[in-house]
């Protein structure tokens, strides 16, 4: 009987030990914006009024001033980027900070708000941030002193160096203990060393390098100058460029979405006098290029949802106010049509 | 030789005209003309911070939309096409007259929501006068001004100096970090200081002339939003020069007026010079039986040499004016201009007003109002010429203004006044710089329609040895955008604004309480962010019973934002909370 009880003991035990290492039940319960659509909006210079707003896809519902509603605090900077890494979302103001909240309730969790001057955007590697900052401007509006801000931790908190790059630095990747940086000003990436904190190695580009993705298990670039487009192929390895794609689309405006499998969809604006605004569809391995899948005005971001397989198109409507969203289908049929805030820019699709 | 009332006083007959003088400036002698209008006037004013950008707002246009004169002059910056009047300060002005609607016909290029006229006032007394006055206040403010005149029955002189600093350094809540801790403003340091000159000569029995100088020079820390960091600062600088002659013969006057208006704006490293010359002849019938008539022509010389564009212009406009009055029962006012700009006349400008008397006996009247008006504004040389976005095809923004209302003005132990007036505006072709990809570049694109009422009430009575009066305001003001789907009211156009105010006087002690009301408004198109309203009071005590020999001296105390409100005129702003301010003067 005694035996038996320990049987039973026993069992019991080893259930609750497997019962508490079972992942599922320590799992953290998704929030309310681990899934949907997180709309950048910008906001309005001198206004500083940026945000994030929800869209639940799947009701059409959209939940306004996220930061603000979850803070009880107005987000008050210029929302230039929107990263997830780390199991941390981070909102950089290209006013001077980067918010660091929970990605499924927005609560802060905290921030870097001294010794920045126009962060861009933001990256982890070996446990700390690096934020490429366009830096001060200069008597002539250019931006000499560009760097990439480096803070210990994930969580937020204070400058610790400031990595000298090529001026107007915007978008970052992370490999390893590498950290590269699209210099769109200078037409080349650079890669940083995570630990030393020291440039490692410059990599000369066609064009202005403004966005990195993924692409079948390699990094890319995309890069842009008055006439062309061009997809770079990085070798994560050797640090070299691989492969070029050339693509002849004008004035791209370096705001790209990728489709799927190797499509993009670019932002074109063509300036005085037309200025007419439009959407170029390439394919880089088949080379297939639609130079005008839409045209119009006031197109300021651009996303594609690949669950849905549609194309967000966001247009500014001149900052006067409220602006706007269309839903394509990959056809270019319109879905739907949403009033979002000021200025969106861009989108994150969870 | 006033400049401006003549002009308002004969030919502006209907429309709504707010006038204050000594007594009031003298309230407000350490500020700026962007509070007393705020506080005493249906103009919203947005304020951009403590001493930083003031940009007034009539009747829900734009700031561009107000035509702003200094002794009959239009000192709006030709390349910005507007006035900041954070840097006008009150201690400079003897006289404010404010004018609402469009009066295009009358005042010409940007008079759509209304125009604003200072002037400088030769005092009449004989000899020497003058007063020295020192201002210390909260938040770093000091004020020093002197005034000195002499007054001779064929010459007069009047010389002004002030030196104004202001650290503000307040404290204010930084709503943008957890917790909305306090924080100490940082970066809003305002200095100004400037020398006026005014010269009245009479030559002989037919000609006078006037002429009056005014330097001004403000520098700034641009105070930055609540939780930005930038450290942008701005130096402006004006020369204002203008000399007025008036030769009389028999009824007919002839007036001739030249100026020269300079301004200079350094805004961190990036300098813009600007400048202008006016020519104008005027001859005029100020009274010729029951009319009154005048016909004029001017012409302006541009200059601008700004970081981004150099260029030159030139306008010319021709100007007439009837003005018909039965007594003191109808008076009716015709006003035509024509303007002319680069090798385009812009619409004709026509203008027409009526006062009638619908009743008086020994104690009451009771007027009606109406008036018509159309409006323009050239576009602005940054609008047409900027570099990169400037666009030379800009039409010029033009306004319909038609207005009427009653007044009852009952006189007596309790004596008051009332006035209400309905008005309704359209503004077409509004200037707005949009985004097109890169480049921001202006357009003719809104179409607005303004409608609103105003009150105005005002009483004074006696009781025992006290004196009071009292005065009351309210606004009413829709100003929506048609082009825009479900015409959205337009940003930053309140639609509700009060003031009130009492003061009360017993021999050398007198006492006044004011306060204004500032509604809701919405900071973009759309109601996505709406700031509150907010209602701030002031406080004041004055003794001028100090004396010393013939030398007077009057002893002033003010307390503004007595409830220390924290409160924002426009979106992370921060503004100051209670202040104190104490004034010594010493008056000869």
């Amino acid at each position: 009987m005694i035996q038996f009880s320990k049987s039973i003991l026993l069992l019991f035990l080893l259930a609750l030990a497997f019962s508490a290492c079972d992942p599922t039940t320590n799992e953290r319960p998704l929030g309310v914006y681990d899934t949907g659509i997180l709309i950048m909006n910008e906001g309005s210079f001198g206004a500083n009024d940026g945000e994030v707003i929800h869209l639940d896809p799947s009701l059409g519902t959209l939940t306004p001033s996220v930061f603000e509603n979850a803070n009880s605090r107005p987000f008050a900077g210029l929302l230039e980027d929107l990263v997830l890494e780390e199991n941390r979302l981070y909102l950089v103001a290209n006013t001077g900070k980067v918010e660091v909240v929970q990605p499924g309730d927005f609560n802060s969790i905290g921030v870097v708000e001294k010794d920045l001057d126009q962060p861009r955007s933001v990256v982890t590697a070996r446990g700390k941030l690096f934020i490429s900052d366009y830096g001060p401007y200069d008597a002539n509006y250019n931006t000499p002193s560009s760097y990439v801000a480096v803070v210990q931790g994930l969580d937020g908190g204070v400058v610790k160096k400031k990595i000298p790059v090529s001026s107007k630095p915007e978008d970052l990747y992370a490999f390893g203990s590498y950290v590269f940086v699209a210099g769109s000003e200078g037409n080349k990436v650079e890669v940083l060393d995570a630990n030393s904190e020291l440039t490692f190695k410059t990599l000369d580009m066609p064009g202005q390098p403004v966005q990195f993705f993924e692409l079948n298990g390699d990094l890319w670039v995309f890069c842009h100058d008055d006439q062309k487009v061009y997809f770079v192929s990085i070798s994560k390895s050797g640090l070299s460029q691989q492969e070029t794609s050339t693509f002849p689309i004008a004035q791209a405006t370096g705001r790209i979405a990728k489709g799927d499998a190797d499509t993009f969809y670019v932002l074109t604006s063509s300036g005085w006098p037309d200025y007419q605004d439009g959407i170029s569809v390439v394919s880089i391995g088949s080379g297939t290029l639609i130079p005008d899948w839409k045209k119009g005005t006031g197109f300021y971001g651009i996303g594609y949802d690949p669950d849905r397989q549609e194309v967000y198109l966001a247009n500014a409507k001149g900052f006067q106010g409220n602006g706007e969203v269309i839903i394509y289908q990959k056809s270019g049929a319109e879905v739907n049509k949403l009033t979002v805030g000021r200025g969106p820019s861009g989108f994150l699709f969870r | 030789m006033a400049v401006h009332a003549e002009v308002l006083d004969r030919f502006a007959a209907g429309k709504t005209r707010l006038t204050y003088e000594k007594s009031t400036l003298a309230r407000y002698s350490a500020r700026s003309l962007g509070d007393l209008l705020q506080e005493m006037t249906p103009i919203f004013v947005r304020h951009y911070g403590a001493g930083m950008l003031a940009s007034p707002s009539f009747r829900g246009t734009s700031p561009g939309h107000t035509a702003i004169f200094w002794n009959g002059i239009p000192i709006n910056s030709i390349s910005l096409g507007q006035s900041d009047l954070s840097i006008l300060p009150v201690k400079g002005i003897d006289r404010v007259e404010v004018q609402l609607g469009s009066a295009g016909a009358l005042f010409g290029n940007e008079a759509i929501g209304g125009s604003v006229h200072l002037s400088t006032d030769l005092q009449k007394q004989q000899g020497f006068g003058g007063d020295f006055s020192q201002i210390v206040g909260s938040f770093g403010h000091y004020q020093t001004s002197f005034v000195g005149s002499y007054g001779k029955p064929k010459l007069r002189f009047q010389s002004k100096v002030y030196n104004q600093n202001q650290s503000n350094n307040f404290r204010y809540r930084d709503i943008s970090r957890a917790g909305a801790p306090w924080e100490l403003q940082d970066h809003a340091v305002f200095k100004q200081r400037g020398v006026l000159q005014d010269v009245w000569w009479r030559v002989n029995s037919h000609a006078l002339t006037k002429a009056s100088f005014w330097w001004n020079q403000a520098q700034r820390e641009i105070q930055p939003l609540i939780g930005g960091s930038t450290r942008d600062t701005q130096a402006d600088e004006s020369f204002r020069a203008v000399i007025d002659y008036r030769y009389q013969k028999k009824s007919a006057v002839w007036k001739l007026k030249a100026a020269w208006v300079a301004d200079q704006l350094q805004f961190n490293a990036e300098e813009n010079q600007t400048s202008q010359g006016l020519l104008g002849l005027d001859w005029e019938l100020p009274s010729a039986g029951n009319w009154a008539i005048r016909a004029g022509a001017r012409g302006t010389w541009l200059n601008a040499k700004l970081s981004a564009y150099t260029t030159t212009e030139q306008r010319w406009e021709a100007y007439q004016s009837l003005g018909w009055q039965e007594g003191k029962r109808i008076s009716v006012s015709i006003n035509l201009r024509q303007l002319a700009y680069l090798n385009e006349i812009v619409p004709f400008l026509p203008g027409l007003g009526l006062d009638w008397q619908l009743f008086e006996n020994s104690r009451t009247s009771i007027h009606f109002k109406t008036a018509f008006g159309l409006g323009l504004k050239v576009p602005t040389l940054n609008d047409r010429y900027w570099k990169p976005g400037g666009n030379p095809n800009l039409r010029p923004e033009k306004s319909q203004n038609g207005e009427l209302g009653f007044q009852i003005k009952q006189s007596g132990t309790f004596s008051w006044f009332q006035r209400l007036t309905y008005y309704r505006m359209q503004v077409d072709d509004w200037i707005l710089w949009l985004p097109k990809g890169t480049l921001w570049t202006p357009e003719n694109i809104r179409e607005v329609h303004n409608q609103g009422l105003e009150y105005h009430g005002e009483s004074s009575w006696t009781t025992g040895h006290w004196n009071w009066e009292a005065h009351l305001a309210y606004t009413y003001s829709s100003a929506r955008d048609l082009t825009q789907e479900g015409t959205q009211q337009l940003p930053y156009s309140p639609k509700h604004q009060g003031n009130a105010g009492l003061q009360l006087k017993k021999g050398y002690v007198a006492f006044d309480l004011s306060g204004f009301y500032v509604g809701p408004r919405n900071i973009a198109l759309g109601n996505s962010r709406i700031l509150e309203g907010f209602s701030l009071v002031n406080l004041g005590l004055t003794y001028s019973g100090a004396k010393w020999k013939s030398l007077q001296i009057p002893l002033r105390v003010q307390v503004l934002n007595v409830f220390n409100q924290s409160y924002q005129v426009l979106y992370l702003r921060a503004m100051p909370g209670r202040s104190y301010q104490l004034n010594l003067t010493l008056s000869l």
